[in-house]
């Protein structure tokens, strides 16, 4: 019988190995090569494409320090918000899904543009920081003369962008463990005289951890690879991983070799995270890894 | 105790939800906006809805990315849902790489999923040419499209690629959390593994499976990259419309799309739930201590369907929802190609809609318009193969870099009469010397855009862009050549110098004045709503934006262009034609017409970008003041289009040979760390 489900696996794995593997086959090979092979002079594989990687160091690290602090504050909010959401009513519960998803239906430039204008040097925030007096409060404390707080084309702003538009993709994976689980092992706990604090940290928490890792998966992946946020809301001040390689696809150079082989590199490393952070997860008892 | 435990709840998740809808509200409020801004506001107006019907692009890509995003959403849930389950009963050694290779399209940057895609689809359908080529030969009972295109399908193929390891990853919490034992227990009670899958499986996972089903309509909606690179020359969906605008201004007429969605979205979502909340009391009133009953509509079906003529029902069903997919799909290819079609490729918001309208019923020949975000875009997509348009309206430098790369095809002249309309000073263009590949479209300058309320001096040189007097106040382009250039200028050097050493030391001005503090950011379109709201002082940009800029500035911003006197950049965009053109006699068509005096006007009046026609441009002030009523002002006209003086200063770029080309790449992204 059990032999009879793993055969529903079969035709993705074709798929994957069409839609997945050929492509990043074909981006290998690009990553392996330069413009001179796409002249028509033959094939030569070169390294040179990763060996000049090194000057991108800062980039590298750049993402991934704010994809980690965006994924970081996605779960200090997100988990709560799953938590508390779980415990109220099924109605409740189900228009809160989806006004959760709702924002996220409206086109990602228009959302980012009304960020801008709330967090412009005269925007919406500033203005009210103005009105309450929070900006002269500010310069009275500091002795510094500011007419305005600025969080646009700030680092900050990136991570703001991060965690608004992946937020979701935290809340939605927790929440759907914690909803259908099992209310007796809590009272089990209960029972046997474990404090809330202790029901929490050892039973909840340890049976939520699959759908933290989704979460956790979901959110710091596209975080890593994303362009246009740090573009819009940073102000090309920070660019990011995302940036650098659109750069070599749709920037005046056109280099899709460089670009494909940073997108490898970046990969490997994103690999490399997962692969650690789902082995610390192992660790937790119950949590059977992804 | 308890209860004001659940008021705090409440409030928590009140206040995540004030953060998810503040931008929404405010995206609402401006589809009411009478001015064209999206962060001014300059009063109520409904105008943005009157148009949105009469919009074509936009509620083609509409229906266009409702058909693509819900198809692709429901395809990736199932086939997720059982892959997932498939996955999870193998082996660990098993499960391990596929979930790790699972996760690689959504690891990949969306850029390198989409342009590998669509290398992967155009050397299929190379493969699948020959394959017919042969196949259609040698047997003649069945003939073999020889030339397949991407299209709806590639689109969608694309969606559900990048949609299901969302699905996975959402119903695998729910798999590892699921008692193994319940489905083998189900089976030995003598449930079919189909019953097994129905009530024990699906009601356990349902959560997951919602949650992964909301995440792939969601990604598939936002999507542009990707679509961008495998939606081919005659569909577009509407983020790709909305991008294509970036490289104007992005209109309210989407903020007015987006607002009706979204109540249209709300209504079902409130009417659901109040139908639901209904029938959960009713069910309470009818049995409270019975447990609810399934719905007794879809038991009895479900009780048909795994009876042996159920079986029969079941695959027949299966395979008329297959017959008419691909029917539909057909159906929709065979229409497409049926009627006599032109592909255009242009920027957005860069031509007044009604003359496609106009074309259409004039010559038959419907007009598919597909919008870049920039020359690159374009040219990246030509690259990969991704596009098979006819018409492009590239600027100068992207024209000799398409002509030197063999990538356009010479435009026959005898069928294009209204040329002889075209200005002299637009001819013989140094992108294009000998007149054989252009017709120009609009030409316009660069210049400073300044905010006289805050800069009380007369501006009239770049050195503003580089000293400390507005530090923290100026904007950069978001472009190596445009920015690279401005120093250039200053410097006294050709915009279209390919000496490494002025190269660099144009560079270096920038790069010393950015580590001065001296610019708020890098921007691109972004411009329009920042200097309109008066959040920057000085920035520069394209003559005809900053007229669309004033029209909509802010109460207390003063904005003002200059040209300054080291000179600038000016530019020529022409409608070009691609090699292998596919439908080469339309496009002359559309070019012919296009570039007639009325089209002229009627873009000029509409995109406030100069007309390249010499009795449009002529005529434009007369045919303003015709239509408003009002005198054209005469400054406006000149910032419009330049007078001679001006343009004598001015330079025009040409396309730069590829080793300056990388160096100014290079340069910027060293900016940029």
């Amino acid at each position: 019988m059990k032999n009879k489900r793993s055969l529903f696996a079969i035709p993705y794995v074709v798929w994957m190995a069409l839609f997945v593997v050929i492509p990043i086959v074909i981006m290998l090979v690009y990553s392996l090569t330069t413009a001179a092979s796409d002249a028509g002079e033959g094939l030569h594989l070169t390294f040179e494409n990763f060996t000049g990687m090194f000057d991108y160091v800062t980039v590298f690290g750049r993402s991934f320090w704010l994809a980690i602090i965006a994924t970081v504050v996605c779960l200090l909010i997100g988990y709560p918000v799953s938590y508390l959401m779980a415990k109220e009513g099924p109605g409740f519960q189900r228009v809160a899904m989806a006004l959760i998803m709702l924002p996220m239906w409206i086109n990602f430039l228009l959302r980012t543009y009304a960020w801008m204008s709330i967090l412009e040097n005269n925007g919406l925030l500033n203005q009210l920081f103005q009105k309450i007096g929070l900006i002269s409060l500010y310069n009275h404390i500091t002795g510094s003369d500011v007419e305005y707080f600025q969080m646009i084309r700030t680092p900050g702003a990136v991570v703001l962008g991060m965690v608004y538009n992946y937020l979701p993709f935290m809340i939605l994976p927790i929440y759907s463990v914690l909803c259908k689980m099992d209310n007796s092992l809590i009272e089990a706990a209960q029972d046997l005289g474990a404090g809330a604090g202790e029901v929490f940290r050892r039973v909840t928490l340890p049976l939520s951890l699959p759908g933290v890792l989704s979460g956790v998966t979901m959110v710091f992946v596209p975080s890593v690879s994303t362009f246009a946020i740090s573009r819009l809301l940073g102000g090309g001040t920070s660019m990011m991983l995302g940036d650098l390689i659109e750069n070599q696809f749709l920037g005046g150079a056109y280099n899709p070799h460089l670009g494909a082989a940073i997108s490898m590199v970046m990969m490997v490393i994103v690999l490399i995270c997962m692969l650690v952070m789902n082995h610390f997860g192992e660790g937790e008892e119950q949590a059977v890894m992804l | 105790m308890r209860k004001q435990n659940r008021f705090g709840g409440r409030f928590v998740i009140g206040l995540v939800f004030l953060f998810l809808y503040l931008p929404i509200f405010l995206l609402i409020v401006f589809s009411f906006n009478a001015g064209d801004s999206s962060a001014v506001w300059q009063g109520f107006s409904l105008k943005w809805y009157a148009s949105l019907f009469e919009n074509r692009l936009v509620m083609e890509s509409l229906a266009t990315t409702l058909l693509v995003s819900l198809l692709a959403t429901a395809i990736a849930t199932v086939a997720g849902t059982f892959a997932a389950i498939g996955i999870y009963s193998l082996t660990k050694k098993w499960r391990d790489p596929i979930l790790v290779v699972n996760d690689v399209p959504m690891m990949n940057a969306d850029i390198v999923t989409g342009v590998s895609l669509c290398l992967f689809f155009v050397a299929f359908f190379n493969g699948w040419h020959g394959f017919a080529e042969w196949f259609n030969s040698v047997q003649h009972a069945i003939t073999l499209p020889e030339q397949l295109h991407l299209g709806l399908v590639t689109l969608i193929l694309a969606h559900v690629c990048f949609n299901i390891p969302y699905v996975i990853l959402n119903v695998a919490p729910k798999l590892r959390q699921m008692d193994k034992n319940l489905v083998d227990a189900a089976q030995d009670l003598g449930c079919t593994w189909m019953q097994a899958f129905f009530k024990v499986i699906l009601p356990e996972i349902k959560p997951g499976i919602v949650s992964g089903a909301l995440i792939a309509f969601t990604m598939s909606v936002d999507d542009f990259v990707i679509s961008y690179f495998t939606a081919g020359s005659s569909t577009q969906t509407l983020a790709m419309a909305i991008y294509g605008m970036t490289k104007k201004r992005v209109t309210p007429v989407v903020n007015a799309v987006s607002t009706l969605m979204f109540l249209a979205v709300l209504v079902v979502l409130v009417i659901n739930n109040i139908r639901e909340m209904r029938q959960e009391k009713m069910a309470e009133k009818r049995a409270s201590f019975e447990p609810v009953k399934p719905n007794p509509f879809i038991e009895s079906i479900r009780e048909k369907l795994a009876t042996p003529q159920g079986r029969v029902f079941r695959r027949v069903t299966a395979a008329v929802l297959c017959v008419a997919f691909v029917a539909t799909v057909g159906l929709l290819t065979a229409f497409t190609t049926s009627v006599p079609v032109v592909n255009v490729c242009s920027w957005g918001e860069y031509i007044d809609e009604s003359l496609i309208d106009q074309f259409e019923e004039e010559y038959g020949v419907r007009v598919n318009y597909q919008t870049a975000e920039s020359n690159e875009a374009m040219y990246s997509l030509l690259k990969s193969g991704g596009a098979d348009y006819d018409v492009i309206v590239p600027s100068d430098y992207m024209i000799s870099q398409l002509i030197e790369e063999g990538m356009l095809e010479e435009l026959d002249y005898g069928q294009i009469p209204n040329y002889s309309q075209i200005d002299d000073r637009f001819k013989d263009l140094p992108c294009d010397p000998e007149n054989r590949y252009t017709v120009p479209y609009t030409w316009g300058t660069v210049g400073i855009i300044y905010n006289a309320a805050v800069v009380d001096e007369e501006i009239d040189s770049w050195s503003v862009l580089f000293d400390d007097t507005y530090a923290g106040q100026v904007l950069l382009i978001n472009n190596s050549r445009d920015a690279i250039g401005v120093a250039l200028k200053y410097l006294g050097y050709s915009m279209n110098t390919t000496d490494p050493d002025e190269i660099n030391e144009a560079f270096e001005l920038i790069a010393d004045a950015n580590a001065r503090g001296v610019y708020q950011g890098k921007v691109m379109d972004e411009i329009f709503q920042t200097m309109e709201g008066g959040n920057a002082a000085i920035a520069f940009y394209y003559a005809g934006d900053y007229l669309s800029m004033v029209e909509n500035q802010a109460d207390g911003v003063d904005l003002r262009f200059v040209i300054p006197k080291e000179g600038s950049n000016w530019f020529v965009d022409a409608m070009c034609v691609l090699k292998d053109a596919p439908h080469y006699e339309n496009a002359m068509k559309w070019i012919n017409f296009i570039a007639s005096k009325e089209c002229n006007l009627a873009n000029m009046d509409y995109i406030w970008y100069a007309s390249p026609n010499a009795e449009a441009l002529e005529e434009y002030p007369a045919y303003y003041e015709e239509l408003y009523g009002e005198e054209l002002d005469e400054e406006t006209y000149e910032i419009m289009a330049a007078p001679e003086d001006v343009l004598e200063r001015c330079e025009m770029y040409v396309c730069l040979p590829q080793e300056a080309r990388t160096l100014y790449n290079d340069l910027w992204i060293k900016l940029g760390i």
